[in-house]
């Protein structure tokens, strides 16, 4: 935690090595003479000093002119105004403005009944027409082990009483899976086969990527309104970047030579598009749509709470009044799903480029005909739907040990005090001091801070961004509540490092650990975000520190994994060769091994940050206040002016987190064009 | 291998005039000026910021030769041999291909010629690795259109060809590096072109496969005749498989001629240099140590070819302990003895004054 608050005060203690005229006009000017030196190292150790200095000018500067206190009142506009009228005017001609009854209105229309259909086809294959599809489809791209563990899957679905809600998010996701992976697909077919598009889709896709979840639902209900069309659109927009991002690389990875090749034989655009690039391409495009798959089940989950109804409503709906067990039941059938999903649509792709498994036509059809025949088995028998005597309800019972944990562990344990001890502690000692010491500092210095933070490790570019997010935040005139969240936020990414770099290490070093942690990574990897909330509000209640122990968990795996293959990646030679001199294990792991994995660190810094915004904001439902609570509230109340106003921040302070942690490696492209 | 030249020259397949290849911005502007065209790489650099991978360079491939451009990496060989086919655009020049301009060609005739009329085998092989070796060795018969039952008849054909029978079904990354290039070779053959590029085909192979497939080529001449032009950096592939040799440095082709030119007389320092470390009894005929026979030396001793290396004729030579004899068509045109073979493997006498004739 400290590690990330002091910078705004470690400038004003580096003394100015050199007499700098202006604050602004070193930077550039000290790039400009770090670029003619050339040396990377060079370059980093000159462009501190005038960093430094000018951080100093402008912290002094601001405490002559501007004084202290929060953002200033005459600096802020009020949107709420003109964003109500907008929204009520959009309500008032959703179904009389031409815009709405010929553009909008058949989009929405398309997606409604696209999910119906969906839905209809499910629903008349029958729980025993599904899961044997699920099982077969799994058999034919997965192998027999797979096969298993789906119809095990969907078997508990229907055990735990949540067929239809499960069919409910099935057939959503279906849809928003086949709007954004072909959305995706066209998007970066055209960035991939052109330099321009790449160039101008890139920076959108990668800044789509860090934005929290939460930021995409409210425009869609600003224009939708709460429903189907609007939660379909909101997973179709947040899946779509994953699938456009892994086509365009996959397709400019074409290998060159084979490209060549293809030319050489006289093969037209269009031929070596067909049988060249786009199956060179294969494995980036599967992974693409495994990506959009995963993206899209968490947000079909999230967009519960616009409306999208199945699984997710189920826990929202749970969540709310703090029925953990409810929660649980609902929530357990999403893990489910995630993991069948991914494991699924991973070995298909690894199975690529084996040689073809034979009969391959053949097993399909055995797979078709299979599932025709129990669909029609189930139709006959007249079991469509999930047999009610063959569930088992397990929200009493974990309520029961909820209420247990409540009476026994909250508080009061011997020794190590209980659950919710740890989270009023952690409130009182962390959550507050942060809070209260970034709304105390004036907010000219928190500008600063940022500006100065993403130039020691961006370039002047992403500071410029960092800062004008920033202020953008002080504009809106939500000010507080955004340093409510960047206070959780820095709380949960000092918590998450911590504990992600040591036992990042730890398996770095030891490969039993590495082996271990695997499996927990990959299902804890593939969860939905919202899933998260489910255990902690069991833990420890609702509130701050829930919130930020969602956080923690969501990132820490993301951290460990980063970590880990950062530190096994580094240079082996180095590694010997210190060895040789005789380094102790703790000098290689200090002089060696952390220096050497420096990128993967920061890289890990970055994701971390970014993935504990996402789940702080969503903290909103659980009682994490801020941002997130704004926007949750603007959706329920109809008030969408608040809500928009606090998905705005919330971007605003994703863009500004990002680009403050921008690993190095994005920076020399960048750089260059300095 | 080293066939002499015939004495009456066949007609050129491939006719290169005065090519330049120039990256870099505004490249155009460099051949036609004689200041920057006379530059050294580095000083057209600092002027231009352009390279000339390719400079001022002319040759023809004659029908049915190994045509082998030889340089180290960087003197521009590969750059060249992709002009011939326009997979790179030369910057100005001219290409000619049976006395067709290959420059002026629009985008279907350059499809055609690339179709039909000239194969190229890859360095890295170039193979699909979604795709069997069959559909491979098929792929350049299915860009030309040609229907799958008939093009896999074809390729299976080639895949026997070049050995690889029993494989047709496997994937381009279960086979092994020289088994890959094999199915490279039969991809190229496939189509049946006038002339096969070879841009370093062998290089990323292991020495004994490499000789393997150098003899491979070496097979597939003899038997079909066909032209090629042969990219290497490796002096001994291009002696052993060049009827001609280029040898380029910096973009230009220092030296032009028959391994015995190259090895015999070198045109410059940088030549002599490369050819050094050559055995050369191995590669100059005993033209090169022929001296005209005096009274009795053209009756007896061992008869020689005149094409006969001189490590034959050091054979012969030691065997009889006479001088021997070099015929051609029961004529003696001269004799070699000892010193004056003693005198090649030595590299210090030019005895003979005929030696490129």
């Amino acid at each position: 935690m400290t590690a990330t608050v002091t910078p705004n005060g470690t400038p004003a203690t580096v003394p100015p090595a050199t007499a700098t005229p202006m604050g602004p006009a070193t930077e550039p000017a000290a790039s400009a003479t770090a670029t003619a030196t050339g040396a990377l190292r060079a370059f980093a150790r000159d462009r501190r000093r005038p960093i430094a200095a000018g951080a100093v000018v402008a912290l002094v500067l601001g405490a002559l002119l501007l004084g202290g206190g929060g953002w200033p009142a005459a600096l802020t506009v009020d949107l709420s105004g003109p964003l109500g009228t907008t929204s009520d005017w959009i309500i008032d001609n959703r179904d009389s403005h031409p815009l709405f009854l010929y553009g909008l209105g058949h989009v929405s229309n398309a997606v409604v009944l696209s999910v119906r259909a969906v839905y209809l086809v499910l629903l008349a294959l029958g729980w025993a027409g599904v899961t044997a599809a699920a099982g077969l489809v799994a058999w034919r791209v997965a192998g027999a082990r797979l096969a298993l563990v789906a119809v095990a899957a969907f078997g508990a679905c229907g055990l735990l009483g949540m067929w239809v809600p499960t069919m409910q998010t099935l057939a959503l996701m279906v849809v928003a899976v086949g709007a954004s992976v072909a959305l995706g697909g066209v998007l970066g077919l055209a960035a991939g086969l052109s330099d321009r598009t790449h160039r101008i889709l890139r920076p959108v896709l990668d800044t789509m990527q860090v934005l929290p979840a939460f930021a995409y639902l409210l425009p869609v209900v600003l224009v939708f309104g709460i429903g189907v069309p609007a939660a379909v659109l909101a997973t179709v927009v947040y899946a779509a970047p994953p699938m456009a991002r892994l086509t365009a690389l996959g397709l400019r990875g074409a290998d060159a030579g084979v490209m060549e090749a293809a030319a050489s034989m006289g093969a037209t655009a269009r031929q070596r598009l067909l049988t060249a690039r786009l199956p060179l391409a294969r494995k980036e495009l599967l992974l693409g749509v495994n990506q959009s798959i995963m993206m899209a089940l968490s947000m079909a989950v999230i967009a519960s709470v616009i409306g999208a109804g199945g699984l997710g409503d189920r826990v929202y709906q749970a969540l709310a009044s703090v029925d953990v067990g409810a929660a649980l039941a609902a929530g357990v059938p999403i893990v489910l799903l995630a993991v069948v999903l991914d494991r699924v649509t991973a070995a298909a792709g690894e199975r690529i480029g084996a040689a073809p498994a034979r009969h391959a036509r053949l097993g399909w059809a055995v797979a078709a005909v299979t599932t025709a025949a129990v669909a029609v088995a189930g139709r006959l028998s007249g079991r469509l739907g999930w047999p009610d005597a063959w569930t088992v309800d397990i929200a009493p019972t974990v309520n029961t040990a909820v209420d247990w944990m409540t009476a026994h562990l909250y508080s009061g344990v011997p020794v190590i005090g209980g659950t919710a001890d740890w989270a009023g502690h952690f409130t009182t000692w962390v959550l507050d001091p942060v809070r209260g010491g970034l709304q105390w500092l004036p907010w000219w210095a928190v500008l600063v801070t940022v500006g100065v933070l993403a130039l020691l490790i961006g370039t002047w570019r992403t500071a410029a961004t960092a800062v004008a997010a920033m202020a953008g935040i002080g504009v809106l005139g939500v000010w507080d509540p955004a340093l409510d969240t960047l206070s959780q936020v820095l709380a949960a990414v000092a918590v998450t490092l911590v504990l992600g770099f040591a036992v990042g290490i730890a398996a770095a070093r030891s490969a039993r650990l590495a082996r271990a942690l695997r499996p927990v990574l990959d299902v804890f990897q593939t969860m939905p975000q919202f899933v998260y909330l489910i255990p902690v509000v069991a833990l420890f209640g609702v509130g701050r520190a829930p919130a930020v122990a969602a956080a923690v968990v969501y990132a820490l795996p993301a951290v460990v994994r980063i970590t880990t293959q950062g530190m096994r990646a580094v240079d082996p030679a180095a590694m010997e060769s210190s060895r040789s001199l005789g380094a102790t294990g703790r000098q290689q792991l200090f002089q060696v091994q952390l220096p050497l994995a420096r990128p993967a660190l920061l890289l890990a810094v970055n994701q971390g940050v970014v993935l504990v915004l996402a789940v702080v904001v969503i903290g909103g439902l659980v009682g994490g206040g801020a941002l997130g609570y704004d926007a949750v509230f603007g959706l329920a109340q109809g008030d969408l002016a608040t809500g928009l106003v606090a998905g705005a921040a919330i971007v605003g302070l994703g863009l500004m987190l990002d680009r403050v942690t921008q690993p190095t490696e994005r920076r020399d492209p960048a750089g260059k064009g300095a | 291998m080293n066939t002499p030249t015939a004495p009456h020259t066949p007609p050129s397949v491939f006719a290169v005039r005065d090519l330049w290849k120039v990256f870099g911005p505004k490249a155009d502007r460099v051949p036609g000026d004689a200041g920057l065209a006379a530059l050294d790489a580095a000083g057209l650099r600092a002027r231009t910021g352009c390279t000339a991978a390719v400079r001022d360079v002319s040759f023809d491939v004659r029908k049915g030769e190994v045509f082998v451009v030889m340089g180290l990496s960087g003197s521009g060989k590969s750059t060249l041999v992709r002009c011939l086919t326009r997979l790179i655009e030369p910057t100005s020049g001219t290409i000619s291909i049976d006395g067709e301009d290959v420059l002026s060609m629009d985008a279907g005739r350059l499809r055609e010629l690339r179709r039909h009329r000239a194969a190229m085998v890859f360095q890295h092989f170039g193979l699909l690795p979604h795709r069997s070796v069959l559909d491979n060795v098929a792929y350049g018969l299915e860009i030309q259109g040609v229907g799958r039952a008939a093009r896999r008849e074809r390729a299976a054909e080639f895949v026997t060809k070049v050995g690889l029978e029993g494989m047709e079904h496997r994937r381009p990354g279960q086979l092994s590096g020289g088994q890959q290039q094999r199915v490279g070779l039969a991809r190229a053959l496939a189509v049946d072109p006038e002339v096969l590029l070879f841009d370093e085909p062998f290089s990323a192979l292991d020495p004994l496969i490499r000789r393997d497939m150098q003899e491979e080529v070496v097979r597939l001449h003899r038997e079909e005749g066909r032209t090629m032009v042969f990219i290497t950096h490796d002096l001994s592939e291009a002696l052993r498989l060049g009827d001609r040799i280029a040898l380029m440095r910096d973009g230009r082709i220092v030296q032009l001629g028959t391994p015995e030119e190259i090895v015999g007389s070198p045109a410059d320092d940088y030549v002599r240099d490369f050819v050094r470390d050559v055995p050369r009894e191995q590669v100059l005929t005993v033209r090169a140590a022929m001296r005209p026979a005096r009274s009795t030396e053209s009756e007896a001793g061992p008869a020689l070819a005149p094409d006969a290396t001189v490590h034959e004729a050091i054979e012969a030579v030691a065997r009889t302990g006479e001088t021997a004899r070099v015929v051609q068509d029961g004529r003696c045109l001269g004799v070699v003895d000892q010193a004056a073979l003693l005198g090649v493997v030595a590299g210090v006498a030019a005895p003979a004054g005929k030696a490129a004739a």
